[in-house]
């Protein structure tokens, strides 16, 4: 069995992460010969925290169009574009969430990204949500589920959750603050708002995005092993995010014995039981937050129940070596059953394409019609500039004096500047 | 302390007996069809034999791991005929033996395999060698899996976890016609006549509904998908078997608990000894340090090297040379001081 995973690089992120670890489970199958297409062309070196792939082939694009493969499958959206230039009998895309939701309404990824699940191809995805939404969306597609797995090894359950009975509450909010679907900056000012004892510690890779924060301790970008010892010593995991697929940093915590506060974000379905092994707090309702970590800061009892109940919840979760078996059978499965029908999906594509343009035309007029009004005004004005009084006035612009005695005026500037852009 | 005993035997807990009869009543049906059944993971046959009665199919193929549990199983069924494998579920050669043996019967096979698949390293060969099965041999298959996700335990003997989750992946891997149940449990009492002359009870009882936790989870595949029987078991609980049972566990579970006391104990014990033995090294070592600065003194004093040092040991290695050169001659000679 030969299988390609479409990637556009390998640096360590979430969503290459799980696509890579498949990749490294399928290639130790006997008779399994898999490869990861990096379709984007590569500035330098992508391969941090993948230097022991020892069974896996990397190739890049062009190396990749020369061979020939089982399955194909694209694990981003912009390794379709790539997906059907490869030569292989059969192509899937690999789903792990709907990623038109990473970008604003005004940006054009957006619906590039949804474009793409109408192309007729056969879907795997890592979480119920996305299965049933792809249901929905596709009815004529075949969708298979397979479960992103833990590295029981680097996250392996602890024997019992530890004990925090009185020292402050130490809360690890994680996630990339340039991504604003994850709300990094919400969390930090959910803990700040909190008026029980803590121990706030940020785990980030990027610390220009995050800025000047409030934290005990701010560290980052950690190992996996590294994340494993400090979920260890944290009590509560804090996500406030409005965008995941499968939603893996608590479900990790709770392998090392970490309850979570999470906003009701699709995955957390998964294993995220109210009251059980976690609480759900609601959308932006930071004071909300910061009441539900008093919470668990006062009540010790409570905080030990759910730490208890999440690791029991994790104990029951699947390894990447469970998961990659559901993974073999998917492609085995897609294997064995017919190409799709390259006009399945073909309307629904047509109509997004429709409703997609529509909304960019709307987008267009709406800043025609602003440009227009713009307009209004700077034509009077360029008039002006280029008249021998404007021509005056500017050059009087450079005379400190003048400067001196307009200073006042600036907030009246400053705000009509303001008005008009 | 859990009991993980996991063949069910005449002195498994009732509860679980029943449990693993159901499946196989559930079953039943289709193993009585006409066509060959084959057990995989068949254990010594007791639930199977229960279940199905006087009733016994015409041919079967009884498959586990150890041979010494399918003969057994072969007997406990009284189907000496049946055709015994020992085999690995994991290893496509050994799953291609069970088609070998197929292939001397008639009639589309019915597999069933009850609290397997969790035993396995990896299920991917029996799921391939499965859908082979239903797409070739026209068979159908009935399957459960423990609902591990809601109890968390961890049993020793399952290499893998399941849940709704995992079993949603695995229904996604099944022909679009299938089956799927769900097994509660449930739990009853009963009024007999003083004289305890056995009385049959027709129950009825309400099971299923929202809120509804699986204690298994179920599919069946393959064309008799649907002649599944649905119904619920209830036995009388053997309270001696019970009583004793539940009464060694508790035994066991004490004795273990003040061998762990007693092992925790003596390694108190020796980790105070180790102390104990500590300090007075430590002070020995005092000792000898204030003999060593007394010897070094009077070394001094009489002008001769320091015990211990490079220039006392040569001499005395010299010293000792020449004593023994000296031990060939007759004459006593004066040990170096």
């Amino acid at each position: 069995m030969k299988v390609a995973f479409l990637v556009n690089d390998l640096q360590l992120s979430g969503g290459v992460g799980v696509v890579v670890e498949h990749a490294r489970q399928l290639s130790r199958i006997e008779g399994w010969d898999v490869t990861l297409v990096l379709v984007r062309e590569q500035e330098g070196p992508s391969w941090h925290g993948y230097e022991h792939l020892p069974h896996l082939h990397v190739r890049t694009r062009e190396e990749a169009l020369s061979d020939h493969y089982d399955v194909a499958v694209a694990t981003w959206w912009e390794t379709t574009f790539t997906l059907f230039e490869l030569s292989a009998e059969r192509c899937a895309y690999f789903v792990q969430s709907l990623e038109d939701r990473f970008y604003r309404h005004d940006e054009a990824e957006q619906l590039g990204a949804g474009l793409t699940l109408d192309l007729p191809v056969v879907f795997i995805t890592e979480a119920r949500w996305i299965a049933d939404t792809l249901a929905d969306l596709r009815p004529d597609a075949p969708c298979y589920l397979v479960r992103n797995g833990i590295d029981k090894e680097t996250f392996g359950p602890l024997e019992r959750a530890p004990i925090n009975a009185a020292q402050p509450l130490r809360v690890l909010i994680e996630g990339s603050p340039s991504a604003w679907f994850k709300h990094v900056h919400d969390a930090i000012h959910a803990v700040a708002a909190m008026r029980e004892p803590r121990h706030v510690t940020v785990v980030c890779g990027d610390r220009e995005a995050l800025g000047d924060v409030v934290a005990d301790e701010i560290v980052g970008p950690l190992s996996h092993r590294e994340m494993a010892d400090l979920y260890e010593r944290t009590d509560v995991v804090l996500k406030l995010s409005s965008v995941e697929g499968m939603f893996g940093p608590p479900l990790e915590g709770f392998h090392r014995g970490a309850t979570c506060v999470v906003t009701p974000v699709t995955g957390h379905e998964e294993y995220v039981e109210h009251g059980w092994n976690g609480m759900l707090t609601d959308w932006d309702d930071l004071r909300g937050t910061a009441r539900q970590l008093d919470l668990l800061a006062r009540d010790r009892e409570l905080l030990h129940f759910l730490r208890t109940n999440a690791l029991e919840t994790a104990r029951a979760w699947p390894s990447w070596e469970q998961s990659s078996q559901f993974m073999a059978g998917a492609l085995l499965a897609i294997h064995r059953e017919p190409q799709a029908a390259a006009a399945a999906g073909a309307a629904r594509l047509l109509a997004d394409l429709r409703g997609g343009i529509e909304a960019y035309n709307g987008h267009l007029r709406e800043r025609m019609d602003f440009a227009r009004r713009a307009l209004r005004y700077e034509r009077p004005l360029a008039r002006l500039r280029s008249s021998p009084i404007g021509q005056s006035l500017m050059a009087l612009r450079g005379n400190r004096a003048v400067k001196v005695a307009a200073r006042p005026l600036r907030p009246l500037t400053r705000r009509a500047r303001r008005l008009l852009s | 302390m859990s009991d993980w005993q996991e063949r069910i035997t005449h002195e498994t807990a009732p509860a679980i007996r029943a449990e693993h009869e159901l499946r196989y009543r559930m079953a039943g049906p289709l193993i009585l069809g006409g066509g060959p059944w084959v057990d995989l993971g068949c254990g010594n046959g007791v639930a199977a034999a229960a279940a199905l009665g006087d009733a016994r199919p015409a041919n079967a193929v009884l498959v586990d791991i150890e041979a010494p549990v399918v003969a057994l199983a072969a007997h406990e069924l009284g189907m000496p005929e049946a055709v015994q494998l020992a085999c690995d579920l994991t290893d496509p050669v050994d799953l291609q033996r069970i088609d070998e043996a197929l292939r001397h019967f008639e009639g589309d096979p019915v597999v069933t395999c009850f609290e397997v698949v969790e035993h396995l390293s990896t299920f991917l060969p029996l799921l391939e060698w499965m859908g082979t099965l239903a797409r070739e041999r026209g068979a159908t298959f009935a399957i459960s899996v423990p609902n591990d996700a809601f109890w968390s335990i961890q049993n020793p003997h399952h290499l893998t976890a399941w849940s709704e989750g995992a079993f949603e992946e695995l229904r996604r891997l099944l022909p679009a016609e299938h089956t799927l149940l769900r097994q509660v449990a449930i739990a009853g009492s009963a009024l007999v006549e003083w004289d305890v002359q056995p009385v049959q009870h027709e129950l009825g009882v309400e099971a299923g509904g929202e809120g509804t936790v699986a204690s298994h989870l179920i599919a069946a595949f393959g064309p008799r998908h649907g002649d599944l029987w649905r119904g619920a078991l209830a036995t009388q609980t053997d309270m001696l078997e019970q009583r004793r049972w539940e009464r060694e566990r508790e035994s066991n579970v004490l004795l273990a608990e003040q061998m762990a006391r007693e092992q925790k104990a003596a390694i108190e014990a020796q980790e105070r000894i180790i102390v104990e033995q500590r300090e007075e090294l430590r002070g020995h070592t005092a000792t000898f340090d204030e003999w060593r600065a007394y010897i070094h003194e009077l070394e001094r004093e009489l002008g001769r090297p320091l015990a211990g040092t490079a220039e006392a040991i040569q001499r005395q290695t010299g010293a000792a040379a020449d004593l023994q050169d000296s031990s060939h001659s007759t004459e006593p000679v004066e040990p170096p001081a």
